[in-house]
């Protein structure tokens, strides 16, 4: 390749790791000069819960989609969790009834691994598919909305401590294990590698399968978590409570420059991603902008984070 | 005792035998050469060896004890390193990442060590005088330096046995002397070198032994100092070498092909003429695709190629431009940019040619079909039906049917990229003749190849390329293979050291 000549892309690849940190301090700076209200403690905080279930979405689905695959499951996962934990928790005891949404969670996350290693389905087809049975699932149980969260976990995705929402230190804990875990861990290399080219992982004696199950299962665990949290947020076993969640996660991920080729990843970003979309969602409703024109404006924030983060390419 | 022995080897695949019946063994302190055509069976004995494949029958043993089977892994477990011609590096990781793969150093807290990691590979380094930076992302490298980084992956660990697979394929010749003074320090140090080659010049150079396969059998194994190179390809072959062709005399015509390169190098000139084969010699990165390239439209930003015919301006912007014009490309990598893998014989070769092919849009089965017979029935090509996927063909097979799309296009100016890359010795005759008959047509034909006895066996004059520009033009009488690599690599200074 010529030196001189700017290629497509390159310059995206330039921006790649500061890109995300660069549009959050802008988009801060620019928000906290010209609107008093977004400065209010109480809005901050308000932001800090918000990103919560996202952003423990957003690290489990780092990992898959670094590992090369993605996972369209964890949004109706989540959403049967909401479900499944207000409807048991009059009954059972709040301990157990987590560690089964966990279990449940990370069930789910092995199955769709254990499917895609061995059956070697298309990942997006085949958690899409998932997504399905999880919704029916879900409907299966309830039409509406039924039992009620504990009390524990609508503290903790409601509460706060010194002005710092337990939502957003969760997010920050999770967010730091799973950084080490992905750029220092000997499975966070497996998997980069396995993500980058799957058989030059396996000829180095990668267990391939393995890292893919585990992210799977990373992911599964990660969409409990967050279902919990979301029980927790709105109240009641809502059985919509996942919908498009998924969507949402995966756009934070790309945001934060992770390739859905694979390959490439990081959880820091990720989560940046994630407040960057929490906090322009907060300043249109700020600035009173319509859901609808809303949503409209968020899916071209993503087609321009998707076009400044391409890898350099032989045009069309 | 051998090192490596195998004993009885055999291996099939559906009820077809890629290897039978295979006794086999090398010893510590050797380079052992595997050759024989494409299909003979080397490379499944080598996959077998190093643990990638498992055999249907026999045994291997390594210093007489049985190997276990268990993998990649296993082998490696058990000294035996392997180097495989397509390169199992991950691009986005960095050199020293990729060089210890799956055997990162770990700290105590569990943690990859990224100090340890990086002086290790810079001690490895160090080791074969390698001259790499350990933090460099793969992905950026030329494909040479992927391969030290292969090479140095493969000597990272305790090995007995290296195993390499066409590893001068990607060479440059300073790049090949470095790779051969490794080999020579590695059989010094006792290790078994087994090296897999179609380049049987290099094989005679380099090895100790030399093992010959055909049809999944073993036809002999030799030592290489009584060998010449017709006593190779007699053995891979069965029966006696093909004449060497002798280049037809230049046709005497005007230059009716101007080709107008302009690179960051400056513009140059190179005029060609109908029925003339011009050869286009020159080292890797010596930019002679990339030249190939911008004549059929494929440009890339700073090497922009415009030609005339005849003093009349050419479009060739774009490839579709390119092709009407008359203008043909064959690539030097079917499988990347030349095939469609799922899609059948007929299909493939006929994909270049739908204007005529199709009637309002529409496609029409019997006329492709007519068509890509009579053009691939003139390139003499083996399928057992018209109908099948591509991919199921050989390599030379495979080959014809992209040398067949692109006759569908009757071009007046074919470009050939390593025509006959990984094509065995039967089909690559057949693809020689067929470039020359094509020639002998009136077709102006542009031949790309690193290998100099291909460019001597076709062209009437090869042009050497040195980093971008054209620095020889030599009538093929007058060429022979020194003053071309002294041309291609910049002097005889190249020559001396090597």
């Amino acid at each position: 390749m010529s030196g001189a000549v700017a290629q497509p892309g390159q310059m995206g690849i330039a921006f790649g790791r500061a890109g995300i940190w660069i549009a959050l301090s802008v988009v801060l700076v620019v928000a906290g000069a010209l609107l008093p209200q977004f400065r209010d403690p109480e809005n901050l905080a308000n932001i800090g819960r918000q990103i919560g279930v996202l952003g423990i979405l957003a690290i489990g689905q780092t990992f898959v989609i670094a590992a090369g695959a993605i996972d369209l499951s964890v949004g109706m996962l989540a959403g049967l969790v909401v479900v499944l934990t207000c409807a048991l928790s009059p009954e059972y005891a709040l301990l157990p009834v987590m560690l089964a949404m966990m279990c449940l969670g990370a069930g789910v996350g092995v199955l769709n691994g254990v499917m895609f290693t061995r059956l070697r389905l298309n990942p997006l087809i085949l958690t899409f598919g998932m997504m399905s049975v999880l919704h029916g699932v879900i409907f299966i149980i309830t039409d509406r909305s039924i039992g009620r969260a504990p009390s524990f976990l609508r503290d903790l995705a409601n509460g706060q401590m010194w002005g710092v929402p337990f939502a957003a230190m969760i997010v920050l804990a999770l967010g730091i294990a799973g950084h080490v875990a992905l750029t220092r861990s000997k499975f966070g290399y497996h998997l980069l590698a396995t993500g980058g080219n799957t058989e030059s992982a396996r000829r180095a004696g990668i267990p391939t399968r393995r890292i893919f199950v585990l992210a799977f299962a990373l992911s599964g665990i990660s969409a409990a978590l967050a279902g919990l949290l979301l029980a927790g947020r709105i109240g009641v076993g809502f059985p919509l409570a996942g919908q498009g969640l998924e969507l949402d996660a995966i756009v934070a991920v790309v945001l934060g420059g992770t390739a859905l080729s694979g390959g490439r990843g990081s959880v820091a970003r990720a989560i940046a991603g994630v407040v960057l979309l929490a906090i322009i969602s907060n300043l249109l409703n700020l600035m009173q902008v319509s859901g609808f024109a809303q949503t409209a404006l968020k899916g071209m924030i993503v087609v321009i984070a998707i076009l400044v983060n391409q890898p350099p390419k032989d045009r069309a | 005792m051998p090192l490596l022995e195998a004993h009885n080897l055999s291996k099939h695949y559906a009820g077809v035998a890629a290897l039978t019946e295979v006794d086999f063994s090398a010893d510590a302190g050797e380079i052992h050469a595997l050759v024989g055509a494409n299909g003979a069976g080397k490379s499944t004995l080598m996959t077998i060896i190093a643990g990638a494949n498992t055999p249907s029958e026999g045994t291997l043993s390594l210093d007489g004890v049985p190997l276990r089977h268990g993998g990649p892994a296993a082998a490696q477990a058990q000294g035996i390193a392997t180097v495989y011609q397509e390169f199992s590096l991950v691009p986005h990781l960095s050199v020293a990442r990729n060089i210890f793969l799956g055997r990162e150093p770990v700290t105590r807290l569990g943690l990859v060590d990224r100090a340890g990691l990086i002086a290790q590979t810079c001690a490895l380094l160090d080791r074969f005088a390698i001259t790499l930076d350990p933090m460099a992302e793969v992905g950026t490298l030329s494909v040479a330096q992927q391969q030290m980084v292969e090479i140095a992956r493969a000597l990272s660990q305790p090995a007995r046995i290296l195993i390499l697979d066409e590893p001068t394929a990607v060479l440059s010749l300073a790049e090949q002397e470095n790779l051969f003074r490794i080999m020579r320090r590695l059989r010094a140090d006792g290790m078994l070198v087994l090296y897999v080659s179609h380049y049987l010049n290099e094989v005679l150079e380099i090895a100790d032994r030399i093992t010959v396969l055909r049809d999944g059998r073993i036809v002999g194994t030799r030592k290489a100092k009584d060998l010449q190179i017709s006593d190779l390809v007699q053995m891979m072959i069965g029966r006696d070498a093909p004449v060497a062709p002798t280049a037809a005399d230049s046709p005497e015509r005007a230059a009716n092909f101007v080709i107008t390169y302009a690179t960051h190098a400056g513009q140059q000139e190179l005029t060609m003429q109908a029925g003339e084969i011009v050869g286009l010699a020159g080292l890797v990165g010596a930019g002679r695709t990339t030249f190939g390239r911008a004549i059929a439209g494929l440009h890339r930003p700073g090497a922009i190629a415009t030609l005339t015919h005849e003093g009349a301006l050419l479009n060739n912007s774009t490839p579709r431009q390119a092709m009407r014009a008359g203008i043909a490309y064959l690539t030097e990598d079917r499988k990347k940019d030349g095939l469609f893998a799922g899609l059948d014989i007929v299909a493939n070769a006929t994909a270049a040619a739908l204007p005529r092919t199709t009637r309002g849009g529409f496609r029409r089965p019997q006329v492709e079909r007519a068509q890509a017979e009579a053009v691939l029935k003139r390139l003499h090509l083996v399928a057992a039906r018209l109908g099948m996927p591509v991919a199921q063909l050989s390599g030379g097979n495979q080959q014809k049917v992209v040398l067949g799309r692109a006759l569908m296009t009757e071009p007046r100016l074919l470009i050939c990229d390593e025509p006959t890359r990984g094509v065995d010795i039967g089909a690559k005759a057949e693809l020689h003749q067929i470039i020359r008959d094509l020639a002998a047509n009136g077709a102006a034909v542009l031949i790309i190849s690193s290998e100099f006895e291909e460019l001597q066996a076709l062209a009437h004059r090869i042009v050497v390329m040195r980093d971008r520009c054209f620095v020889a033009d030599l009538p093929v009488g007058q060429a022979d293979q020194q003053e071309m690599l002294i041309a291609a690599s910049g002097g005889p200074t190249e020559k001396e050291t090597a």
